[in-house]
């Protein structure tokens, strides 16, 4: 497993150095990245925990605020406007998910949504922050004093970086006694509780990383985009990180990274190419519900490969 | 070995030809951007700019194009947000290098826009959005306008509102750059000549029940209504304004762009009376914009309105190279700068040169049987204003009302 991720970070690092790649796919695939991380961060309550999250806009939205009012306000290290959001982001993730926590399935996808529907709200009023028209004409941030990340290659591989160590982080998490604790609770949460886990601290726990990780990848954005506005703290961005994590296979991280980059583009090309692109994508949604119900990872099994592998 | 050599030569030779010959007899190729709404709130807007580009275009190919480069144009829809409009923009610029982008519609995604056109020095003309942040802290050199903005629509319009129609205003904005920006510069003004603002309030865009906000109107008991919204907003707002008996009861003003003249026929009732300035109006007599207007229709089957201004815009970006005699963005800026026109869409029109706003003539309108028909005619001149280039336009503003005794 390890080894296969290694190759695909490797290769995804050599993305740069194609010969003829148009700047905007650089751009194009930091944005593919960006939604994937977010999907796979999701995947982590979703996939292993067995929580659908409905608020997962407000944990992205405050993270890009986060960074967009420290560059604002001239404090331009990416590792001062990182530790901001990890410090509000864990800030009100703690509140979210103390109380969501508490409830099942659709409460629980419930109170997210409303969390993070009052901190829409929040930021869409408050002038002081921009208002609806958000923050914008943030200048680039710097990695250390004198390295700018101004280029569509540097802002590639920071989230390039960002990706490895969240998959990194996840892929620990999932692996271990506490992973495994957080598929029991998915499977049956009383029988975990009668086990003798504190089940609501699990789901906590799950929420939080789930919720920095989230917040970290919105951080990131306004280093690329140089704006954060409260669009993306709006339910229909929760929506399509869960569209994401359906697409590329619940419970398999691989695969929400997949299907977040798989959404980023097609939305992208096929706005290109139509007026009706809402359309399009959900047809291409409806047949990958329909015929890959396992998501795109699933197409392995479409094609043998898990024969394969194992008859080798 | 010989015939293999031979063939080999003969088969690259014949790549080379293949290769070579499209490149000859095609003619040269410059892209420009068309990034607008084509779905949501402002979808109107946005399909509108569309056809008043496609329009120059073609005008443009048919005289051999702009420095013998055939004229190609690539739409985009920027989902009047700023994100998928900054991603577009982006596309536009250094995917398909494009060397003019025309949009985007809502204010708050133009400003957004705009740092990406200023990093990629691109040539970026807006035909459709007014906040006045454009104009002055946003401003770059590589922007361009033909659309009144906030100050210049308060400055022809405020007048009329104090002298003919009441002096105690209530405005009613959609709470985004655009309508605050609206709403800012109209309090100014009429405070300026002697009115008294009442009360104000905002709205988010895309509100889909205003009654809320009805009573807080009543309370204030203005004589006078003024709206800054736009879009499918202006149309659910009109339909329960007049539900609710108020558009009777209040004399209405608005911004501009409240309402394109297709979307009036269908509230013509609620609308009756209703009074904006404007620089188009399919049914204003003069000469220019009926010439226009036949030309549009006759293309697209339909009036114009005042998203045709892209029309111009093209027409202005095509002169500039043409005076540039390259498409450098900033030697085509340059050539824009005080340049004048006298066949745009509207008669004649001027780059001002330190700001890049068009000063052109406009019209005060009043809506009767569905139609936007001219009243008076204010001159370019008196509406533009000084320029404020990096001057905060909110410095020293208060929402606070004043009360007069």
């Amino acid at each position: 497993m390890a080894w296969r991720a290694l190759a695909a970070f490797a290769a995804l690092a050599t993305l740069p150095a194609l010969p003829g790649l148009p700047t905007y796919y650089l751009l194009l695939a930091f944005d593919a990245l960006l939604f994937g991380a977010i999907a796979m961060s999701l995947d982590l309550l979703m996939g292993y925990t067995g929580l659908v999250s409905f608020g997962h806009a407000a944990f992205y939205g405050l993270g890009a605020y986060a960074t967009a009012i420290l560059l604002e306000r001239g404090v331009l290290s990416v590792w001062a406007c990182l530790g901001a959001a990890l410090v509000v982001v864990g800030l009100y993730a703690a509140i979210v998910s103390y109380f969501a926590t508490a409830r099942r399935g659709i409460y629980f996808a419930l109170l997210t949504l409303i969390f993070a529907e009052v901190v829409y709200t929040f930021f869409r009023y408050t002038q002081t922050f921009g208002g609806s028209d958000g923050i914008q004409g943030l200048p680039d941030a710097l990695l250390w004093r004198g390295v700018a990340i101004d280029t569509p290659r540097r802002k590639y591989y920071l989230v390039l970086v960002y990706l490895a160590a969240a998959y990194a982080i996840c892929r620990v998490v999932v692996t271990s006694h506490f992973g495994r604790v957080l598929v029991a609770i998915r499977e049956n949460e009383d029988r975990a509780r009668f086990l003798g886990y504190n089940v609501q601290r699990y789901k906590m726990a799950a929420c939080m990383i789930s919720a920095l990780l989230t917040g970290t990848a919105g951080a990131i954005y306004p280093i690329r985009s140089a704006f954060a506005t409260p669009d993306l703290m709006l339910w229909t961005e929760s929506g399509e990180f869960i569209i994401s994590v359906m697409i590329g296979g619940l419970g398999t991280l691989v695969g929400p990274i997949l299907g977040g980059a798989f959404f980023t583009i097609l939305r992208d090309k096929a706005s290109s190419f139509v007026d009706w692109y809402f359309i399009v994508i959900g047809g291409v949604l409806v047949l990958i519900v329909l015929f890959m119900p396992a998501g795109l990872l699933g197409v392995r099994r479409l094609v043998g490969f898990r024969q394969w592998r194992h008859g080798a | 070995m010989k015939r293999i050599t031979c063939a080999v030569v003969l088969a690259t030779v014949a790549v080379l030809v293949w290769v070579a010959t499209p490149a000859v007899s095609q003619p040269k190729v410059v892209r420009i951007g068309d990034l607008g709404s084509k779905v949501g709130v402002f979808e109107g807007y946005g399909k509108y700019q569309t056809m008043g580009i496609q329009m120059a275009v073609e005008e443009l190919n048919a005289k051999g194009g702009v420095l013998g480069h055939r004229i190609e144009v690539i739409s985009e829809d920027d989902e009047t947000k700023p994100a998928p409009a900054v991603r577009k923009a982006e596309k536009l610029i250094l995917q398909d290098d494009v060397k003019l982008l025309v949009g985007v519609v809502s204010s708050g995604a133009t400003m957004a826009v705009m740092d990406v056109t200023k990093k990629h020095k691109t040539i970026h003309w807006n035909s459709v959005s007014c906040a006045e942040f454009m104009r002055t802290t946003k401003f770059h050199k590589y922007y361009f306008s033909n659309q009144p903005d906030s100050r210049m629509q308060a400055n022809g319009l405020a007048k009329y509102i104090i002298d003919r129609m009441g002096k105690r205003v209530y405005i009613f904005y959609t709470d985004y750059a655009m309508g605050q920006s609206d709403g800012r510069q109209f309090k100014t003004a009429l405070e300026r000549l002697g009115g008294e603002v009442v009360g104000v309030a905002g709205a988010p865009l895309d509100t889909k029940d205003f009654s809320p906000w009805f009573g807080a109107i009543n309370t204030a008991n203005p004589e006078v209504l003024f709206l800054a919204f736009a879009g499918t907003d202006s149309l659910r707002l009109m339909t329960q304004l007049h539900s609710f008996g108020m558009t009777r009861k209040y004399r209405l003003a608005g911004i501009d762009c409240f309402l394109l003249q297709q979307d009036l026929a269908s509230i013509a009732e609620p609308m009756e009376g209703f009074v904006q300035l404007n620089h188009f109006s399919a049914y204003n007599p003069d000469k220019n914009m009926q010439a226009f207007n036949a030309r549009f229709k006759k293309r697209f089957g339909v009036d114009a309105n005042i998203a045709a201004g892209a029309y111009d815009a093209v027409h202005f970006w095509a002169a500039a190279v043409e005076k540039a005699q390259s498409f450098d963005p900033d030697r085509v800026a340059e050539a824009h700068e005080g340049m004048c026109r006298d066949d745009t869409h509207i008669g004649r029109q001027c780059i001002r040169k330190e700001d890049h706003q068009v000063v052109m003539d406009m019209h005060l309108y009043q809506v009767k049987g569905g139609k936007n028909l001219p009243i008076a005619r204010i001159a370019g001149t008196d509406s533009i204003g000084e320029p404020m280039v990096g001057r905060d336009p909110v410095e020293g503003f208060t929402w606070e009302i004043k009360k007069k005794n």
